[in-house]
């Protein structure tokens, strides 16, 4: 079967949309490439992928699936028609198991490295250096990402052991104060690494970053001597973003990386903020594609209007169609050619916890 | 209202408006404004650069209160005249124009009177400053347990705010996080008081949700939170907060006191700031047949008309017309078999100019130990039941205010020393009578401050 349209490639700007889609859905749904676990879905499905599937919008008819990835054994996940170089496996990484159990993925290696390269630009400049990664460890890609940035700047990767599920297992227990200790814990790794080793590139999450700014001794270390802050893996709200790249860690550049385990990747903050300050982040279309939507009818929002992020990843390493994310973000206009759409002012959404309490004056 | 009223963090280096904000809005769901939510990250740098801060000296702190109560009552603060303030907080919360008008004198007082409070409140043996000369012989010093005060204000009345201020003059910082239905008067408050010579490292406002929040009660030394019981099952063990929950004051009307004469003062208890505050009494307990003081309560209250929030002669609370329907709904469920005496069908009375005011409800209950009686609700609703002399305290218990119209001097010394009764008030004095100086839930020095024993020579 012809797939070269299904190669990766830097300039997609000659890729035809439809046509790529056609061809994932015959790659994903024909008996000699797809995977087991597609090729056997298909069957419960009330429409033909090859025959009905042919545009991006068409993707809206597949069922949000993500659900099954939590017990289907790994090897169900690989498409047949991978072979070489393409059937190298990077790891099996997981989802962070907030809402039952973990949701499981295969990372290809030349997926992951394309990914990887998403958002080279933002490191252009800058050399050889260390990375200090303050991110998940185990089944989360964080770290890998992170060990592969560290290599492509010709340096090592410094880590921590971070198993973000005890956190949260802490946290819903109402254990605060044990989940404040064991962030301090890391904390105090990571500040020993930056006082005793040379680190040019900090890559954490949010909360972790907030920390570090807590501490006045790290606060002076990272001024010092780091070059380039990457964030990813939480949220970062748009003031907070604001006081530290102004206030806390002014002139070094700070950029997130918003994604998920879910897509195998992320989208890139674009170099340009909005005029109104807010950073926009891109995903690597068509093979991370993005829409936002009404979550009481699944309809896209107009540019410009809050809804809840949408994404897929459409390669022929995975096919992940219509995952509902529990964020909401601004629907932005995309990249030139690209399909769907940019986000900007991600957060998560809304628990309304304000069960009216009615007893009592206050 | 006219141009939009932007309630704005008070913050280190002066007003931030951060991007995420929440509207404001009036009963009839008219936009009046947006209030800043700041995040945590603010509210962590906030703190620390308060902790770094000087503790503003003594004098300067009470002259600077007794100016802001001046500033409070008079001045144009972000671009409110008093006259617009007060209206404002009246059409955003429901609260009657009296009742703001009252509160807001009220503040005033609290903060003109705190050189006085402070020292009723501090131990005899102490003096308030060590180079006071007693300390040459040896004496004790209050000072400070800490140094950070918050509070998580509540929105019911501007009276909320008559409390911590005295934490302020006892030279603490404070960081105030307001009340999003009516932050108003905090804004107001805290602009005054910045404005009248404490410099912004000791008082900051910081509007935002209930994450940061907490991050404000876990970073201060000390915090005051207002709320319901969640609250103060959420605080109970922590020796650090000091909650403001429900009152369920009460009344107890003994035998030997005819309560005929009182039923002006039963009843004023109930209605007073609009059934609003944790001093409004929740329940009436009769040694007697109860009924006859539930008829007429029930016809006093009801005399009571229905008015919109600001207009002057306005008593009872306005509030949005689905709340007050699921208050309502929340009263059926409670009452169960208790026997109404008003407000049996609804307390529902919907304005033509917007919202519904919630009209008073008194039910007989036919037992002391009657769960209801502990039932506090944000409008006048009051239970009535039965005591006799051998229920003895126990259904007097967790009472923020208890009136006791008795002449029994050995119940009055009972009451005393029941340690769950706040405030114990005696004959022809409503619960919700106060005065600056006298406590309301102990003074806060008894929270905040301690004695070190000092002696000195050479110094």
């Amino acid at each position: 079967m012809c797939s070269a349209i299904l190669d990766l490639t830097e300039d997609t700007s000659s890729v035809d949309p439809d046509e790529y889609i056609s061809a994932l859905m015959k790659w994903h749904f024909s008996a000699e490439t797809g995977s087991p676990y597609w090729l056997r879905r298909a069957r419960s499905l009330d429409f033909d992928p090859i025959v009905d599937v042919r545009t991006f919008a068409d993707l809206s008819l597949f069922p949000n699936v993500i659900n099954e990835f939590r017990e289907v054994p790994v090897e169900d996940l690989i498409p047949r028609g991978l072979h070489g170089v393409d059937r190298e496996v990077a790891g099996i990484f997981e989802s962070g198991g907030t809402t039952g159990a973990p949701k499981r993925f295969v990372m290809f290696d030349r997926w992951m490295d394309f990914a990887l390269g998403w958002d080279e630009f933002h490191y252009a400049d800058l050399g050889t250096m260390n990375t200090l990664a303050i991110a998940p460890s185990g089944p989360h890609m964080f770290g890998e990402f992170a060990s592969r940035r560290a290599r492509r700047h010709n340096g090592v990767k410094f880590t921590v052991d971070l198993d973000p599920r005890w956190i949260k297992h802490l946290i819903a227990r109402g254990d605060t104060d044990e989940a404040d200790r064991y962030a301090e814990h890391l904390i105090d790794q990571a500040a020993h690494i930056l006082t005793t080793q040379s680190v040019g590139i900090l890559i954490t999450t949010p909360p972790l970053l907030e920390r570090v700014a807590r501490r006045d001794d790290l606060v002076e270390l990272v001024r010092e001597h780091i070059r380039f802050i990457c964030w990813s893996g939480a949220h970062m709200d748009a003031d907070s973003r604001d006081i530290v790249k102004q206030e806390i860690f002014p002139g070094i550049p700070l950029k997130g990386l918003y994604g998920s385990t879910t897509i195998l990747g992320m989208s890139r903050e674009r170099p340009e903020e909005r005029p109104d300050g807010l950073a926009v982040f891109d995903p690597p279309s068509p093979y991370i594609v993005f829409r936002v939507v009404r979550p009481e009818t699944g309809a896209d929002v107009e540019f410009g209007e809050r809804g809840q992020v949408v994404m897929n990843h459409l390669t022929k390493y995975a096919l992940l169609p219509n995952n509902l994310e529990r964020d909401t973000a601004l629907k932005v206009e995309p990249l030139p050619g690209a399909l769907g759409c940019a986000v900007a002012h991600v957060r998560p959404v809304t628990t309304f916890d304000d069960t009216a309490v009615i007893e009592g004056v206050y | 209202m006219g141009s939009p009223v932007y309630i704005d963090a008070l913050g280190p280096t002066g007003p931030y408006r951060s991007r995420e904000r929440l509207p404001l809005t009036s009963l009839s769901g008219a936009r009046i404004g947006e209030i800043s939510q700041v995040p945590a990250l603010y509210v962590r740098r906030t703190l620390a650069a308060m902790r770094g801060a000087p503790v503003v000296p003594a004098a300067d702190r009470f002259a600077a209160l007794e100016k802001a109560a001046d500033l409070f009552l008079t001045a144009t603060i972000g671009g409110l005249d008093p006259e617009e303030y007060i209206r404002l907080v009246s059409t955003a919360s429901g609260v009657p124009l009296g009742v703001v008008r009252q509160s807001v004198d009220w503040v005033a007082d609290v903060l003109r009177s705190q050189r006085d409070t402070v020292e009723l409140a501090m131990p005899r043996g102490a003096v308030g400053d060590w180079r006071d000369s007693r300390t040459l012989d040896g004496s004790a010093v209050w000072t400070r347990r800490g140094d950070l005060f918050a509070v998580h204000a509540a929105g019911n009345t501007p009276a909320v705010h008559g409390l911590w201020p005295e934490a302020l003059a006892l030279g603490y910082k404070v960081a105030l996080r307001p009340s999003t239905r009516e932050p108003f008067t905090a804004y107001r408050l805290v602009s005054a008081l910045r404005e009248a010579g404490f410099p912004p490292l000791a008082l900051t406002l910081l509007p935002t949700d209930y994450a940061a929040a907490d991050v404000i009660i876990a970073e201060a030394d000390y915090a005051m939170v207002y709320g319901g019981q969640d609250v103060i099952d959420k605080y109970a063990a922590n020796p650090h907060v000091l909650p403001q929950g429900p009152g369920r004051s009460k009344i107890l009307v003994t035998a030997d006191v005819d309560w005929r004469e009182k039923i002006d003062i039963i009843a004023g208890s109930v209605s007073h700031l609009g059934g609003t505050a944790c001093t409004c009494a929740t329940a009436v307990l009769v040694e007697g047949d109860p009924e006859p003081l539930a008829r007429a309560l029930a016809e006093k209250l009801h005399e009571i008309p229905s008015l919109p929030a600001d207009h002057p002669d306005a008593i009872l609370t306005v509030q949005p017309t689905e709340s007050v329907v699921e208050v309502d709904r929340y009263l059926r469920k409670v009452s169960a078999d208790a026997r109404p005496f008003l407000g049996g069908g609804t307390i529902v009375d919907e304005l033509p100019s917007g919202g519904s005011v919630l009209r008073p409800a008194v039910h007989l209950v036919d037992s002391s130990t009657a769960p209801q009686l502990d039932v506090e609700l944000p409008f006048p609703c009051v239970w009535v039941g039965p005591w006799r002399p051998e229920d003895g305290i126990a259904p007097l218990r967790d009472t923020l205010v208890l009136t006791a119209m008795t002449t029994r001097t050995d119940l009055v010394d009972a009451l005393l020393d029941e340690p769950s009764i706040t405030n114990v008030y005696l004959g022809d004095n409503p619960t919700t009578w106060l005065r600056p100086g006298i406590p309301h839930d102990g003074y806060l020095g008894e929270f905040l401050m301690r004695t070190k024993g000092v002696i000195r020579t050479g110094v």
